[in-house]
């Protein structure tokens, strides 16, 4: 037998992803990842549930991620689902870049825009949209089908703008540096 | 190597097991437990569904639909009914000793050991039923334990839209049930 190769946590991609190898992750065919993304372990990302159908002219994407985002332990990305004329169907599912889903987050988002920070636990209902320069705070319920302004803070069950945030906010969302530990 | 045995390991502990052949069963949902696990028609287990019967049998109904990560647990020797229409959402725990039928237990929730969940309740995400507690039915939990009753009368077009949804996944998942059939 030859001798035990040791691996590191995670492997790393041509674009700098770094995947964790205990993380779930099911039709790895149908994610994109843009680059210098994290999935920590425990991570589950369900690119099996694409749309119904045959596939359109940019294929069968279910979930499409800018770079520099993070995901952190046991949080879940599903694309939101919806019966539309009779028919069930997925529909995919983007994040910007820089976005952070803290541990435990359950995200079936349509949209999430660039710098945006989801809270340890939080919920964030089928269909909704965050726009840009957004921080949900932990274990806050945003429900199904809600548009999040951008700069806001949003806390609570069901979530509410709770404050606006100055326009510096870019700076505090940034994750290069995040990636630069892991 | 270790793959090889985790394997053998869960072939050793597979539970009895009566499912429809209607049923779409993931390769990678978890059955476990010794008790008898009978699953109705058309219902939808997701991958990495945990389905435990160390303490006593299991009974689900027609056109569930159980999501990933969730645990359906029997609390004790009398066993666990989920009836026909359940949904079981992400990350949530259910110890209940009865579901109603058309009931909705969304992401995170978790369903007390011994409760009683009468029919048509939705349990809105983080929301927590207390062990042996009855929910009445029509009970809509939501926020930080309000409660309210649904009085909308749309019982009807929502077991509609589970079976339109339990169509659309059977399109999407790869169902094994022959790895479940002892």
């Amino acid at each position: 037998m030859p001798p035990k190769q040791v691996k590191g946590e995670y492997i790393e991609t041509d674009t700098g992803n770094k995947v964790s190898r205990k993380s779930n992750i099911l039709g790895s065919q149908n994610i994109i990842l843009g680059g210098k993304t994290i999935i920590q372990a425990d991570c589950t990302i369900r690119g099996d549930l694409r749309r119904a159908g045959a596939p359109g002219q940019h294929g069968n994407v279910a979930i499409a991620v800018g770079r520099y985002c993070f995901f952190a332990r046991s949080s879940v990305l599903k694309p939101p689902g919806k019966t539309h004329r009779g028919a069930f169907s997925f529909y995919p599912m983007k994040l910007g870049d820089h976005v952070f889903i803290g541990e435990g987050a359950v995200v079936e988002a349509a949209m999430v825009g660039n710098f945006v920070h989801i809270g340890a636990g939080a919920v964030i209902g089928k269909f909704a949209i965050i726009k840009d320069c957004v921080r949900i705070e932990e274990g806050t319920v945003v429900a199904p089908h809600t548009v999040i302004p951008p700069f806001s803070r949003v806390a609570g069950r069901p979530g509410v703008v709770v404050e606006e945030l100055p326009e510096t906010a870019q700076e505090s969302l940034e994750l290069k540096q995040l990636y630069r530990v892991i | 190597m270790a793959p090889k045995s985790r394997l053998s390991e869960s072939a050793a502990a597979r539970p009895p097991a009566i499912l429809s052949p209607t049923i779409l069963i993931s390769d990678v949902a978890q059955l476990t437990g010794t008790h008898l696990i009978r699953v109705g028609n058309h219902t939808a287990v997701h991958p990495r569904c945990r389905i435990n019967s160390s303490a006593g049998p299991i009974t689900i109904g027609d056109y569930c639909i159980l999501n990933e990560r969730t645990q359906i647990i029997a609390p004790d020797e009398r066993g666990i009914v989920l009836e026909n229409y359940v949904v079981v959402e992400t990350n949530a725990v259910v110890e209940a000793q009865r579901v109603g039928e058309g009931s909705v237990i969304e992401v995170g929730a978790k369903i007390g050991k011994g409760a009683v969940v009468g029919k048509n309740c939705k349990f809105t995400p983080l929301t927590t039923v207390a062990d042996g507690e009855v929910v009445e039915d029509d009970t809509v939990v939501w926020g930080f334990g309000s409660r309210r009753k649904d009085m909308s009368g749309s019982k009807e077009a929502r077991r509609k839209l589970v079976e339109r949804q339990v169509e659309g996944l059977k399109a999407v998942i790869p169902s094994n049930r022959a790895k479940f059939m002892s």
